[in-house]
């Protein structure tokens, strides 16, 4: 696919009276399509599917409806905005020539190829920044409501279904905006520009990739407003299929963005491996790209296993199987299981990039070479490996298979020693640096904080005599929230500062990002401290009442989450007065030595002119000592 | 900060941010080990069984392990950062130290974490048998636990027919908990007797506890189960053998006269 654009173009202007199809779908086709299918299948399910097909569950008539019309919603969008065009033409023998190629990668089209199925990979990157950031205020939103409703016990004003709801919102949500967090932005806008290639693999399945994500947004918008997701983000079977309509869009929302995930897997994968610059061997390639591939590779097998789960859990809602169900032979322990196979590998999709992506800038605002950098892929794979292996350490308590507990409790706590690698490659470039005080390097000392205490206590965690007391417990929401959001979240705030200027060709406004880091990292140590203590209390997680003796963990819990927001409302702010306004940058603003610094600012359509050629890794800092 | 750049004749620990580093390590460990363990023991509160307590040594033990990696890492990172800064918006020239591997620090640090590794993995397997053996325990008592939306109920196997909503237990005696659920899954947990165990409808799952604490404790769902999930939560009374015995045979008269 790329070659066709080896060419430069002959004529990108269309001035004929009538558009081509292709050049008139775009965001707005596609919700109206989306919007028309889904009400002419849910008017015709209504219609036609018979009253009482069967009677072995209240919500089956209803489920079928709900499930028939997402399907019809999401099979509407992709064709609306554009997604079947290619397949569709190539199925014709008609493939699309140079010209509509050059449409498609957004060339002259300004800010209108942001709404296209654009398949420049600069563009899914900047949309997926947006989308990112939107689905980060949604998650935040609903964070804040939780922790209003939480500030102190009886207090409760939101009413026990309401608060599930958002509960599970806030979950699923906020893993997607994670997930994406660092792969999708920076992984599509500066990944293949790193790694010296013109676009990606299959520009086409990039732009796939983000508008199924889009596609996917409206079932959990939906879900809210039927009755919401009352499961948590985990969706456990068989409450799961207990639960009101609403739980067929987590179901519909799940799936595609699994697929979305699974394409997105493809493509980055393929990249890496085919399409480096001449002399970037595995030995000179940045640490980020081993990071983002990592990421991917893992999601590769994990999110097949969860559209699985997924499919069967609305198999057993619409159709009465029983996958999940004891009475019909099922068990709720093969939902588990499948969910965590893809839950926990799921995680380091989250926290890999991330940390890798802090390795990349360690370095640079240093000012001296990657420590280790052969430790740091080790680590990088070592948790890779490792992390297919542990799913059930979250059924240590479930009964499912005691015996199994100590070989999982073993794969656990070895993890610990991949995770030691990254901090000694960290903790190593920072010795003896010159430090250039920014908040991405700061970032880099917040993430030792937080992640060391998200990893210690992942390891009482993992030890099945301590997690028979804490599993289920706040203690285990703190934890994961120090290693996804203290850990994670703060590796992808760093990259978007870092990588800010090549994406917008502005400076990221340096008070503002010092002020939001500040705020956010202490008050994210404020808040989840908090909640370890009331966790370790005693206090349940996903309750939206507690005892007395929990009110005063929960309300420094609160006021440490109004702070977080605070900064992340900062944040917001510069992202958008320093887009709109912010100074200049140059094109390597922080004299860094990987390739995406080597484009002009703003980023050419291809690229670059002529391919590089690399001659040693990124990480040649430092004075020479002979 | 000058001795950087001596020639090799300066042994690595005689130079001034090692020494640093090593005396921030020897300060920051206890600190780190005894304000992790206090603050974190404190919170748990006091236990009524010896699980419990158990929990509570294996975490402090932990804490205690964890303490000097984690008093490394901050000394490094303190010491790093007191190192040479540069502020401004134009980059600082380059550093001085140009090493980029040290195979002796990174095999240290592997095999390091990988003994403390194996350290927490056997105290871990330690105590795991420990509870393990007390299920197969002859002489306890047996409990059927069942878990409904959103109440739990207690069925005393070897007094037949008594049945009650509050659990009761006579101290210093093994108890078995057979632990099911009629509708969704739940999640048995006695808070201050450090067990849990999932309520699975269709299946019973066992876990076993002795409580040697005469008190009245807190249990809870522990799993997420719809609606009233906050609110599903009860107290155990444990009680000495004598109280227990009356009050069995006051519940089992009144159950038998009803």
């Amino acid at each position: 696919m790329t070659t066709v654009m080896d060419r430069p173009a002959a004529s990108a202007g269309h001035t004929a009276s009538r558009k081509p199809l292709i050049e008139r779908l775009n965001i707005v086709t596609a919700i109206v399509l989306g919007a028309v299918s889904s009400v002419v299948v849910w008017q015709l399910a209504l219609k036609l599917l018979p009253q009482n097909a069967d009677t072995a569950f209240f919500f089956n008539r209803e489920d079928k409806i709900m499930l028939l019309a997402l399907i019809a919603w999401f099979v509407g969008f992709m064709t609306g905005i554009g997604a079947l065009i290619g397949p569709f033409r190539w199925l014709m023998g008609k493939d699309l020539n140079h010209d509509e190629n050059m449409f498609l990668a957004g060339k002259e089209q300004g800010v209108k190829r942001y709404f296209r199925y654009t398949t420049d990979h600069k563009v899914v990157g900047i949309q997926y920044l947006v989308i990112t950031i939107i689905i980060f205020l949604v998650g935040g939103i609903l964070a804040m409501l939780i922790r209003t409703n939480l500030g102190h016990a009886q207090g409760g004003w939101i009413q026990p279904q309401t608060y599930n709801a958002i509960v599970g919102w806030h979950g699923i949500i906020m893993i997607v905006a994670t997930i994406i967090m660092v792969t999708g932005p920076f992984g599509n806008f500066i990944m293949p520009i790193m790694i010296g290639a013109r676009d990606m693999a299959f520009p086409r399945l990039n732009a796939l990739s983000f508008w199924l994500i889009v596609a996917a947004v409206p079932p959990v918008f939906i879900s809210f407003f039927t009755g919401g997701i009352t499961t948590g983000w985990s969706a456990y079977n068989p409450l799961a299929s207990q639960s009101a309509l609403g739980m067929n869009g987590y179901i519909a929302f799940i799936c595609i963005f699994a697929i979305s995930t699974m394409v997105a897997g493809a493509n980055i994968t393929t990249t890496v491996v085919k399409m480096r610059a001449k002399g970037m061997t595995w030995n000179r390639t940045p640490i980020f790209i081993y990071g983002v591939v990592a990421s991917v590779a893992l999601a590769l097998p994990a999110f097949p296993v969860f559209f699985l789960s997924q499919i069967m859990s609305g198999l057993d809602r619409a159709f009465a199987t029983s996958f999940y169900n004891v009475a019909g032979g099922g068990s709720g322990w093969l939902y588990e299981n499948l969910f965590w196979i893809m839950g926990h590998p799921e995680v380091y999709v989250i926290l890999i990039p991330s940390v890798a992506a802090l390795m990349e800038m360690a370095p640079v605002f240093t000012r001296r070479p990657l420590f280790s950098y052969n430790l740091a892929i080790m680590g990088i794979a070592g948790i890779s490996g490792l992390s297919v292996l542990v799913w059930a350490h979250h059924m240590y308590i479930s009964g499912w298979a005691p015996l199994l507990n100590a070989p999982f409790m073993l794969t656990t706590e070895l993890i610990s020693i991949p995770t030691g690698m990254l901090f000694l490659v960290l903790i190593g470039t920072l010795w003896r640096g010159r430090l250039w005080m920014t908040m991405p390097l700061m970032s880099i000392f917040a993430l030792l904080w937080n992640f060391m205490i998200g990893g210690i206590t992942g390891i009482y965690l993992s030890d099945v005599p301590a997690d028979a007391f804490l599993h289920g417990s706040m203690y285990v929401t703190a934890h994961f929230h120090y290693t996804l959001m203290g850990a994670g979240l703060t590796g992808a705030l760093a990259s978007l500062v870092y990588w800010f200027p090549k994406m917008t060709g502005r400076m990221f406004d340096k008070t503002l990002s010092w002020v939001s880091f500040w705020l956010v990292q202490i008050g994210f140590n404020v808040a989840f401290m908090g909640m370890f203590m009331v966790g370790l209390a005693g206090q349940p997680r996903r309750v939206e009442s507690y005892a007395e003796i929990f009110n005063k963990g929960n309300l420094v819990t609160t006021i440490g989450a109004y702070t977080i927001m605070a900064g992340m409302l900062v944040l917001l702010h510069g992202v958008i007065s320093s887009w709109r306004s912010g100074v200049k940058a140059p094109m390597n603003p922080w004299q860094a030595k990987t390739l995406e610094w080597t484009v002009a600012n703003p980023v050419p359509l291809e690229n670059f002119e002529t391919l590089p050629v690399i001659t040693s890794d990124p990480y040649g800092y430092g004075k020479a000592q002979s | 900060m000058t001795n950087l750049q001596t020639p090799q004749t300066t042994k690595w620990w005689k130079k001034s941010d090692v020494k640093k580093t090593f005396l921030l390590w020897l300060i920051l460990t206890p600190i780190i080990g005894y304000v992790g363990t206090t603050v974190q023991l404190r919170s748990i509160g006091a236990p009524a069984s010896e699980v419990m307590a158990s929990v509570k040594t294996l975490m402090g033990v932990f804490t205690w392990a964890a303490s000097p990696v984690a008093a490394l890492v901050a000394a490094l990172a303190l010491t790093s950062l007191s190192g040479k800064r540069h502020y401004g918006d134009n980059p600082p020239a380059d550093a001085d130290h140009q090493i980029s591997n040290s195979p002796r620090v990174a095999s240290t640090w592997v095999v390091v974490s990988t003994l403390l590794c194996l350290f927490a993995l056997i105290t871990g397997l330690v105590v795991l048998q420990k509870d393990n053996e007390s299920i197969l325990d002859a002489t306890a008592m047996n409990v059927n636990v069942t878990g409904q939306q959103w109440v739990w109920n207690f069925d005393y196997v070897e007094s037949n027919g008594v049945r009650s909503a509050d659990l009761y237990l006579p101290v210093d005696k093994p108890v078995v908990f057979h632990v099911t659920s009629v509708d969704v899954k739940h999640s048995f947990w006695i808070v201050q007797m450090g067990i849990k165990m999932d309520a699975n409808p269709g299946y019973v799952t066992e876990t076993a506890v002795t409580p040697n604490k005469i008190g009245v404790f807190d249990i809870r769902c522990a799993e997420l189960c719809g609606l009233l999930h906050a609110y599903m939560q009860t107290k155990v009374h444990v009680l000495s053998q004598a109280d227990y015995d009356a009050w069995l045979t006051a519940k089992s008269t009144i159950e038998g006269a009803a």
